[in-house]
């Protein structure tokens, strides 16, 4: 039986399915652009849901990120963050939260200052956008008001109480108790089974019966992250009115639902945008042309070959594929892009883990241009037609500095912007906004 | 500030498997004991080895006497502690390149030393361990085992503890010695979890601390204990790579066994002269040379999954020449009375090897019951070691297969590597060695496979500090920082194997500590306030 | 501390340094659980992918072995699908099921299996091939009594040289022959030049499901052969997943000669309402009865992809109107296996079963449709059962009726899976 084969024209091949592809993708389908995304989406479910500009700058946290940015461009200008104007890293973020929120998933827009969002374990984390379902624990916390916290039987690695105990002596209105979710007694659940039960209307009005009774005058009620999956807004707004208290999620440990929101979300809405999505189908081969890039696939009956007038990388890190260790050196495992190297492994890592300075190897990356194309060791473009975003991209640590999200739009926003201007070198073609798509 | 004070008949300083087993050895002679830790069981060599129960063959060609007890004390531990054991069996194998002749007289020497040892072709060889190469000229067996060495241990403090209410204090070290008239009367320790002094009075004092025996010997004035501190060093897999034991057959080197433990393998090790045994820990360089060695015997290792590194200081006692390479001193053991040193109730066991730790404590267990007046025998060799509800958690497996064979849809799994369930933890919590005083996350770990599988802590550290918050063992932040300090302590081990598989693992670790829990700025604000 | 040794059974961890693609072993999991999270069958036995991965890497591989959870999960690659790295579990759950006894697998997939290779149909209910025969002349003649309009519908058997040759779920000619017609009247409207086999026809295999690799093989060969010598362009898999799965699948792992393409019938529905050989439309629902799908994994995320997905959709919402069409979340390559696939159906676990059947339940549930369309005979039963059992007051509906509904020409023998709003609605006009 021969193997069916396919053929894709398209003006840009993004290949990723991690937040910078699909903001990518987004940024791409405004400008006009015809889009086909490969990858992998499976680390985006890692997320707690809150989207970081810059919560950490030199160890010190950051009330202010736009701040934090004038720092950032003054100390590590090579970071991909300080390369972009703060006009340009605004609009990458604003666009993309109303993209999530047009998507079902409501996000607060990007503000002056960051958010001290809640953590599980009671810290709090400095962000610059958050799920509408996780904005009043937010407020709750800044005004210390009566708020209930609750936890379920059976879900591995969420405590209410531990929640509760580590903040106690700031917010002593602050009370936890255990419940067992409708129909799941006596068993392991997870965030994503409870949070699809939640889609019914029958469990939302069990779960909101067995809530009533520990009210106890709470004006606040925090959940782990379960209000549904596809329309979470609109379950708490339900909820809400129905248990007359003000109710909140809380980022739990992976598996969690704020990840799975993105991940099905993109999924189901990026097709809709005209994007030529396969979320789960890593590209095998990439061979760069004249006129831009052949990129090889193989999906379970089929070969794909895409014909893609520029492309976009956004393989993400070790976690996502994108990057590759051995024991001597650091590799990007697609198009063995060049990787600056630490002198050897022993300076990949710091001797003590929480070190402030962070670890050297998760600065280790692929190096660009002002134009977001990765370069060679002489600085000078790889291909014309090939960009990169995201957390592959050199001089940066997202996890330490918390600006993964910002990172991803704004640099993505970037590369497409020049992607778009060598694909249409005359000028812009007409700028199709976001809801004109609809 | 109180000063607590306890008091004993003998006081035991060390409790690694020479210290608990003279705290079994006196309590089943019906002395009362107490066994001090200045961190926990194990702390040292006892719990930085390959758990190897020598047949001898590693020391048949240069040590015929150690050869034989380590054969002797062998059989005893699978009589009365079978299940510590896995009697796998071992090989001894040359590869191209080896010398055919030290190959050739490996038989002889086992002979000599009693060690039985078979001789096999290089086909049967690679049928028993699939995972050898072409490269085998030559392979014996010998009868080589493992043994969990945190279970023993563990057992050992349990059987003590039942027999007479012997006593077990963790993270209790000693700071000085009140001696009068040529007698220790008082041990003056710290309770390093609090800060709080501790004095402990005893008739006996007995220095079971391995390689910090010279130290504490001079806390005491006694000048006569020598010791050359040989540092380890491990790589542990993420599973199982061969059946029994495998030793390359040349004389010892990096890299030259590979040892089942469970469910996974154990891969050294090296010999380095320390000048200090404290805060040691295995390097890259290491780490690159043993998986070397070790992949010329088993090439499969360079593509296998390692998910940490350990590195223990032998404590071995000093002999000519011994200085620049550890492995030509002297593997066996001396017991010092210190009666020359003008002291009468002060014992120090010193050197030795963990298959024989056993003797070394009815040695010392002999000495001590002889000076209080105690003439009951050392039963250590005749009575079984006790398999208790709270001292099984170490084996590797053994979780798994019990919550399997349970079933229990409720009994929640809080590591899901190596599927430790709460009731685990639990039972931890109420009853294992040391659990009257504080349990931390650390001290669970120690005493379970918490943090011992592919993630590292990863999830495991977040998810057991949650219960530990519901069980109503912390109830402030004491729970994030010792979380906190548990990730800190395993990231030593897990730094130099950081490549490959593991570096996936490793990032998610990071967004998970970081992003998630909020450790390094919890970390910093700690640290902005002590500081 | 017991024997550890891994060659009591099979080592499960090897075979998966063996099957799996290189950095989707199960080396290379990083234990994040989304696998078990986005899992039906986890909690089932104590079981979920993630402890079948770590079970195997702590060399548990008696366990493995004997866990009844091997035949709960229904191999329907979510785990696959969701894991970063991409570890498929469902393919050591195949090897664990070959090693279980014959005697102690589920009958029903046994017998099934058993009764497949009893005779060259390969169907699993035992219709014989000429029994098969008969029973399609019978009931064609009766279609062509009862419809003047389809007086001279034709169902070719063996004809050589067809354009098409479809395969048909032996569920039809064995309890409810009445169901073929509607799709018999497809074929006839839109003027395929189709034929069926006469030998290998049945769209089932259950000799997959039951580990026995040979006796799957075994199956394809069957099918090939008769196929192959049909010398028809493309092979069309009827309304169902796995048979469609069984045996592209079979042909590349076998590496078998086979002289046609395959495809689904879903492909082809959607070809010819775009060609307009199949002028469907919503008109009829006019009360805007409101209309969910389930993609079959075997079709979907196991074979064609979103490709398929979105034939399907659009094939749905042409017959029932955009706006009365409702998807579950997640769906298309996402989407959750209802719990009938991979033999659970047959294997005698109902408590099991239709603990693993809520979250679909739950995902119907929150659409609130009142129809549940599926190409797919084990996903039609199986979400019939759990709707009946969690009393969801669904119905569960083939494609072949809505689109004969649509088009005016389904009968009334034809409606037994609609509801009472549709028992009598768009009614051929009585000759």
């Amino acid at each position: 039986m021969k193997r069916r084969s396919r053929r894709i024209d398209t003006d840009l091949a993004v290949i990723g399915t991690g937040i910078a592809g699909f903001a990518a993708s987004l940024f791409a389908c405004r400008r006009g652009l015809e889009v086909a995304q490969f990858g992998h989406s499976g680390a985006m479910a890692y997320t707690t849901g809150y989207l970081d500009l810059l919560g950490v700058q030199d160890g010190r946290v950051l009330d202010d990120p736009w701040d934090g940015l004038g720092a950032l461009r003054r100390e590590t200008p090579e970071h991909p963050l300080a390369r972009l104007p703060d006009e340009t890293i605004r609009t990458a973020f604003g666009l993309f939260t109303e993209a999530l929120t047009e998507m079902g998933l409501g996000y607060t827009a990007p503000g002056e200052r960051n958010l001290r969002a809640l953590l599980p374990n009671g810290l709090v984390k400095s962000t610059l956008s958050v799920p509408q379902t996780m904005l009043p624990g937010c407020e709750a916390l800044a005004q210390r008001a009566r708020t209930l916290v609750l936890d379920f039987d059976g879900l591995q690695g969420f405590s209410a109480r531990a929640f509760e105990a580590n903040l106690a002596e700031r917010w002593p209105g602050l009370s936890s108790a255990r419940l067992t979710f409708p129909g799941m007694e006596d068993r392991q659940v997870f965030p994503e089974v409870m949070a699809r039960a939640l889609e019914t209307r029958q469990t939302r009005e069990a779960l909101v019966d067995l809530i009533r009774p520990q009210l106890d005058g709470a004006e606040y009620v925090g959940l782990p992250a379960i209000l549904g999956m596809q329309a979470p807004d609109r379950i708490r707004t339900e909820m809400e009115a129905a248990l007359g208290a003000t109710l909140f999620e809380i980022p739990t440990i992976p598996p969690a639902v704020p990840g799975i929101r993105l991940r099905e979300g993109f999924e189901r809405t990026m097709p809709e945008r005209g994007v030529t999505l396969d979320p789960v189908l890593k590209v095998s081969r990439v061979r760069f042309g004249a006129a831009g890039a052949t990129l090889t696939l193989h999906g379970a009956m089929e070969d794909i070959e895409v014909e893609a007038r520029a492309v976009l990388l956004a393989t993400g890190r070790f976690l996502s594929g994108g990057l590759r260790a051995d024991r001597t050196q650091v590799s990007e495992t697609l198009l063995g892009l060049p990787i600056r190297q630490t002198e050897s492994r022993n300076d990949w890592y710091r001797k003590d883990y929480f070190d402030p300075a962070g670890h050297p190897v998760n600065r280790l990356g692929i190096e660009v241009d002002a134009s977001f194309r990765p370069v060679d060791a002489a600085g000078d473009p790889v291909q014309d037609t090939l960009f990169s975003a995201g957390a592959i991209l050199a001089h940066q640590d997202w996890v330490r500095q918390r600006c993964g999200a910002g990172l991803a739009i704004a640099s993505a926003y970037a590369a497409v912007d020049s992607a778009a201007a060598h694909l249409t070198p005359e000028g812009q073609p007409p700028d199709r906004s976001v809801r004109s798509d609809r | 500030m109180n000063v607590r004070v306890h008091e004993t008949e003998v006081l035991i300083i060390g409790a690694g498997a020479t210290g608990s087993g003279i705290m079994r050895d006196l309590a089943l002679r019906g002395i009362h004991c107490l066994l001090i830790d200045r961190r926990d069981l194990n702390a040292g060599a006892s719990g930085g080895n390959h758990g190897l129960l020598h047949s001898g063959g590693r020391y048949a060609t240069a040590d015929a006497e150690t050869a034989a007890e380590c054969r002797r004390e062998g059989e005893i531990l699978k009589r009365l502690a079978p299940e510590c054991i896995d009697d796998c069996g071992g090989l001894f194998v040359a590869v191209e390149g080896d010398d055919p002749d030290f190959a050739a007289r490996f038989p002889e020497h086992c002979r000599v030393a009693g060690i039985p040892c078979e001789a096999l072709t290089p086909a049967e060889a690679r049928e028993r361990e699939p995972a050898l190469p072409e490269t085998v000229f030559a392979a014996y067996t010998v009868p080589d085992a493992t043994i969990d060495p945190f279970r023993i241990v563990l057992e050992n403090v349990g059987q003590a503890q039942q027999a007479n209410g012997s006593r077990y204090l963790p993270h209790t070290g000693v700071e000085g010695f009140d001696i009068e008239d040529g007698e220790i009367v008082r041990t003056r320790c710290r309770d390093h979890r609090c800060g709080d002094p501790v004095e402990i009075r005893a008739r006996q004092v007995v220095n079971a601390s391995g390689a910090w025996a010279e130290k504490v010997a001079r806390l005491a004035g006694c000048t006569d204990v020598t010791l050359l501190c040989s540092k380890g060093t491990l790589l542990i897999s993420n599973a199982r790579v061969t059946n029994g034991v495998v030793n390359r057959l040349r004389p010892p080197d990096d890299g030259d066994i590979l040892v089942p433990g469970g469910t996974v393998s154990l891969l050294g090790t090296s010999s380095v002269t320390v000048e200090d045994p404290d805060d040691i820990r295995p390097t890259i360089a290491e780490v690159d040379r043993i998986l070397a060695e070790g992949a010329a015997m088993l090439p499969i290792l360079n593509e296998t999954r390692f998910v940490r590194a350990f590195s223990g200081v032998r404590p071995l006692l000093r002999a000519p020449g011994s200085e620049s390479d550890g492995r030509k001193a002297n593997r066996g053991f001396a017991l010092f009375d210190h009666e020359d040193q003008g002291l009468t109730n002060f014992v120090t066991v010193a050197g030795g090897k963990f298959t024989t730790f056993r003797l070394m404590a009815e040695k010392a267990g002999d000495l001590v019951a002889r000076r209080l007046g105690n003439s009951e025998p050392c039963k250590t060799a005749l009575v079984p070691l006790p398999s208790g509800d709270a001292l099984r958690w170490t084996d590797p497996g053994a979780a798994a297969r019990d919550w399997y064979r349970r079933a229990d849809p409720t009994d929640m799994i809080l590591c899901e590597c190596e599927m430790v369930a709460r009731s685990a933890v639990d039972t931890i919590l109420a009853e294992a060695p040391g659990a009257e005083d504080h349990m931390s996350l650390r001290a669970i770990a120690l005493r379970s496979r918490i943090g011992k599988g592919a993630c590292q802590g990863a999830f495991c550290a977040l998810r057991v500090m949650a219960h530990l918050y519901d069980r109503g063992v912390y109830d402030g932040p004491d729970g994030l920082r010792q979380a906190r300090d548990f990730v800190e302590g395993r990231f030593r081990g897990v730094r130099p194997v950081l490549w490959g598989a593991q570096m996936p693992q490793a990032e998610l670790a990071e967004i998970l500590h970081c992003g998630l829990a909020g450790m390094d700025l919890a970390a910093a604000e700690d640290e902005g306030r002590t500081g | 501390m017991g024997a550890h040794s891994r060659d009591r059974t099979v080592d499960f961890l090897a075979v998966a340094r063996e099957i799996l693609p290189p950095g989707a072993n199960y080396d290379s999991c990083v234990g994040c659980g989304i696998c078990a999270s986005g899992c039906p069958a986890s909690g089932l036995f104590g079981m979920d992918p993630r402890r079948f991965i770590n079970m195997a890497t702590l060399g548990m591989n008696e366990e493995l072995a004997t866990t009844p959870w091997v035949w709960a999960c229904t191999q329907c690659k979510r785990c696959a699908y969701l894991c970063p790295m991409g570890i498929d579990v469902s393919q050591l759950v195949g090897v664990a099921r070959g090693l279980w006894p014959e005697e102690e697998k589920p009958k029903g997939i046994v017998r099934s299996c058993a009764a497949q290779r009893m005779d060259e149909s390969t169907s699993a209910m035992g219709v014989r091939s000429k029994d098969f025969v008969e029973i399609v002349e019978e009931t064609a003649e009766e279609l062509r009594e009862a419809d003047p309009r389809f007086a001279d519908l034709k169902v070719p058997i063996d004809k050589k040289g067809a354009k098409f040759v479809l395969n048909q779920n032996s569920r039809e000619p064995a309890v409810e022959p009445e169901e073929m017609g509607p799709l018999w009247k497809i074929l006839d409207y839109v003027g395929a030049d189709w034929t069926y086999a006469s030998k290998g026809w049945a769209a089932e295999n259950f000799c997959m499901f039951t580990g026995d690799t040979e006796a799957w093989r075994e199956m394809v060969e069957t099918r090939v052969s008769a196929i192959n010598d049909l010398d028809c362009e493309v092979w069309i898999n009827t309304e169902c997943g796995h048979s469609f799965y069984t045996l592209w699948q079979g042909i590349e792992r076998f590496g078998l000669e086979a002289n046609f393409e395959a495809d689904t019938l879903v492909t082809y529905y959607a070809q010819w309402i775009r060609e307009g050989k199949l002028p469907v439309n919503s008109d009829w629902n006019v009360n805007n009865i409101k209309f969910t799908v389930q993609d079959p994994c075997q079709m979907v995320r196991k074979s064609l992809g979103d490709q398929a997905a979105d034939d399907l959709r659009f094939v749905v919402k042409t017959l029932v109107g955009e706006e009365n069409f409702i998807d579950m979340q997640p769906c298309r390559s996402a989407n959750y296996c209802c719990g009938g696939g991979g033999g659970f159906l047959q294997a005698g676990m109902n408590d099991a079963r239709r603990a693993y059947g809520k979250r679909k339940f739950d995902q119907i549930a929150a659409t609130e449709a009142t129809y549940v369309l599926t190409p797919c005979h084990n996903c039609h039963s199986q979400i019939e059962d759990i709707g009946e059992h969690y009393q969801g007051g669904y119905h569960v509906t083939h494609l072949w009726t809505l689109i004969c509904l649509s088009l005016g020409i389904l009968g009334p023998d034809e409606r037994k899976y609609l509801g009472p709003e549709l028992a009598d609605l768009n009614l051929p006009d009585e000759a």
